[in-house]
């Protein structure tokens, strides 16, 4: 199927961006792997400098999206545009991106100096300038004295670092990184997320950055699209992500939240009020089209639950357990359970009888799933 | 290390530490039946062999009369019937080079193919049992099949008849180097088209996805990457082919010429019709030190590559 608006090419397309265009620009682009549909009707503005994160599980079609972007698959619908200028017709090798791949694709039989020269080389750079910016890279990288190893007598570390070099002293527009931390330890996973933004900074290049690991994607971004089933759930800052998750999806992946269920009692503007019961009444914003009377899904971070005493029946502490600096507990309420993060010394041992006091203006309504 | 890899607190890098596994009596025991299979099989009749060469070879049987005779006779001959045995090694060796170049260069793209452009995994099956196939078919009968393409009034010419190609050299194949070099490449294609796909299916389809990425066309890619990083396979391949085809008897024998005697049909004539065990095992024992020289040097190549 193709696109009618593909033919377009070249001619200034409707919705495109008014003065100046974007880094990366995907417009209604559709991938199908047979019956699978990868990533469908996507739309997607990356700003110049921006590093922009692509997070969802695992399957929701975040490599794909990448691997469009880098001309290793085409579009089965839609358009890409790199800098203002369509991709269709514009094979890998043409594009000005680069690309940080899984598991490194370093060149085995090839020196470190010289996997970081090779698109260098082949693009004619003359040598003395190819070993000057490869060295230069190479000290921006923290590894100037590792150019005469082979990749595999580095850590990964060290590997994922040369990666990084061959991909950006080609000086793209735009460097695509797909789950480049996914292989190293907690450790030295940390540390590189902090090197990422560092380099980020100081080359200034637009970073689409995949990752499944919402910590990774919360610490690193400007900005996160957070995908699903092959389109985008929601795209914001990392902070609005965190405070008004879109959807229960957004709600449930981005750190830990208490998803109860509950009936709207009065509407008014973006803010619901919604009986939960045994829990009492809650109030929080919402963006859905809701009504007196709807089912909803309420999300309650468990940082906002406070555990005070309280009478028989109400609610019970089942569980209670030391995680970091906090204590988990789990508390049942009528049939939901909920988890309250505590501060150590305020907590109660299970089978107490607690009462939960719910305060927070984080909190998020969303219409009940169909069926629910 | 440098200070600054020290300072983002990078692990030290330990290069791969070779498994010294501690060299206990049990271990020496579970080598004593390769050991003991390598001897018997290999090490006692070569030893054997080795003594036939150093005898000297009389009316009715040998002599043990320790000399280098044989051994003299093989690389420079005699006054009665000139140097015949060093030219033949050198022919089977020319002919051996030639089949390991056609099977490489027919093989390569077909591993090619069958690694990264068939992308239904039923067709990559499908091809893989073909190219597998033929090497359940006895090589005699291969062999025999090659006599009767390329015969006078063979597949090959009656076909170049019927089309009004009437080609003297094509018709006159049979009984040539040509059928030798041609019957053999049939016979060691497959194998060769084997090792070169075991290295190409291991080579991660990212590696050439990467150099692309870095602005390197097609061409180009398979130039600088395809090629040098199938390089193992294609030195084990050729190791083999160079080994078994210049010391094959049976291709000569039947699709060769009175000229195109190889070194192995002269080794067979010594220990058979002509009676002369002690020059028969020289000459193998020359051949042996080509093929094993062939092998340190692609054995040192391979090393290389895979550095
Ligand atoms: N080459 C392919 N052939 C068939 N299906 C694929 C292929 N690549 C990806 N898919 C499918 O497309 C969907 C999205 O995959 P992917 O983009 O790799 O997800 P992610 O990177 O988010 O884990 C998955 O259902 C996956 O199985
Ligand atoms: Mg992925």
């Amino acid at each position: 199927m193709i696109n009618p608006e593909s033919g377009l090419a070249g001619a200034p397309t409707a919705g495109a961006p008014e003065g100046h265009s974007a880094a990366v620009e995907l417009e209604n682009v559709t991938k199908r792997y047979g019956e699978v549909t990868a990533v469908e009707d996507l739309d997607l503005r990356v700003e110049d400098g921006q590093f922009l994160t692509l997070l969802g599980p695992s399957g929701c079609g975040k490599t794909t999206t990448l691997r469009l972007i880098g001309g290793f698959e085409a579009p089965n619908r839609g358009i890409i545009r790199i800098g203002g200028d369509d991709m269709s017709s514009r094979p890998a090798y043409k594009r000005p991106v680069n690309t940080v791949f899984q598991q490194y694709a370093l060149f085995p039989h090839l020196s470190v100096s010289q996997n970081v020269g090779y698109g260098l080389k082949h693009a004619g750079v003359s040598r003395s300038e190819t070993a000057e910016r490869v060295g230069e890279m190479m000290s921006l990288m923290q590894i100037p004295d590792v150019g005469d190893r082979r990749p595999r007598e580095l850590s990964g570390g060290q590997q994922q670092r040369v990666a990084l070099a061959r991909a950006l002293v080609m000086e793209p527009k735009v460097l695509l990184l797909d789950e480049p931390l996914g292989a190293l330890d907690y450790k030295l996973r940390k540390e590189m997320q902090f090197e990422l933004k560092r380099i980020h900074r100081e080359v200034g290049v637009t970073f689409i950055y995949v990752t499944h690991d919402q910590e990774e994607a919360m610490t690193m971004s400007d900005r996160i699209v957070v995908m699903s089933h092959g389109h985008i759930e929601q795209d914001a800052s990392p902070a609005e992500i965190f405070d008004r998750p879109l959807t229960a999806f957004v709600a449930d992946f981005i750190g830990d939240t208490n998803i109860v269920h509950g009936t709207v009692t009065r509407i008014e503007g973006g803010h619901a009020t919604v009986d939960l019961g045994p829990l009492g009444e809650i109030g929080g914003s919402t963006d859905d089209q809701l009504a007196s009377g709807d089912r909803v899904r309420v999300s309650i971070r468990p940082t906002d639950v406070h555990v005070e005493p309280g009478g028989a029946g109400e609610a019970v502490v089942q569980d209670s357990v030391l995680v970091g600096g906090h204590i988990a507990m789990k508390i049942a309420s009528g049939d939901e359970t909920v988890v309250a993060h505590v501060a150590r010394g305020s907590s109660y041992e299970p089978g107490a009888n607690v009462h939960l006091r719910v305060d927070s203006d984080r909190i998020r309504v969303f219409a009940a799933a169909e069926g629910a | 290390m440098s200070d600054a890899a020290a300072q983002v607190g990078l692990p030290p890098v330990t290069p791969e530490e070779d498994h010294k596994v501690g060299k206990g009596k049990g271990r020496a025991f579970l080598g004593i039946p390769v050991v003991g299979w390598m001897l018997i099989f290999f090490g006692i009749p070569y030893f054997l062999l080795f003594l036939q060469s150093l005898w000297e070879p009389t009316a009715f049987g040998v002599s043990h009369n320790w000399n280098l005779q044989n051994y003299k006779l093989v690389f420079f001959g005699d006054s009665l019937s000139g140097n015949i045995y060093l030219p033949t090694l050198l022919r089977s060796l020319k002919v051996g080079a030639m089949v390991t170049v056609f099977s490489t260069l027919l093989a390569f793209p077909i591993a090619y193919l069958l690694a990264f452009k068939i992308a239904n995994s039923r067709t990559r099956l499908m091809l893989y049992v073909l190219v597998i196939v033929p090497l359940w078919a006895s090589y005699l009968l291969r062999a025999y099949a090659w006599k009767v393409i390329l015969g006078q009034n063979g597949l090959l010419g009656s076909v170049l008849d019927k089309v009004g190609l009437e080609n003297t050299f094509l018709n006159n194949l049979l009984y040539s180097q040509a059928a030798v070099v041609i019957t053999m490449t049939h016979i060691f294609t497959p194998f060769m088209i084997l090792t070169i796909y075991a290295v190409l299916e291991r080579l991660p389809p990212s590696l050439i996805e990467a150099s692309k990425d870095l602005g390197v066309g097609r061409v180009k890619t398979f130039l600088t990457l395809v090629v040098p990083l199938s390089l193992p396979g294609v030195i084990a391949g050729a190791t083999f082919t160079m080994g078994l085809s210049s010391g094959d008897f049976v291709a000569p024998q039947l699709v060769g010429g009175k000229n195109d005697v190889m070194i192995a049909n002269q080794v067979y004539s010594q220990f058979g019709a002509t009676n002369n065990w002690p020059l028969g095992s020289a000459i193998a024992f020359v051949l042996l030190g080509f093929v094993a020289i062939l092998v340190a040097i692609s054995t040192q190549a391979e090393k290389r590559e895979q550095l």
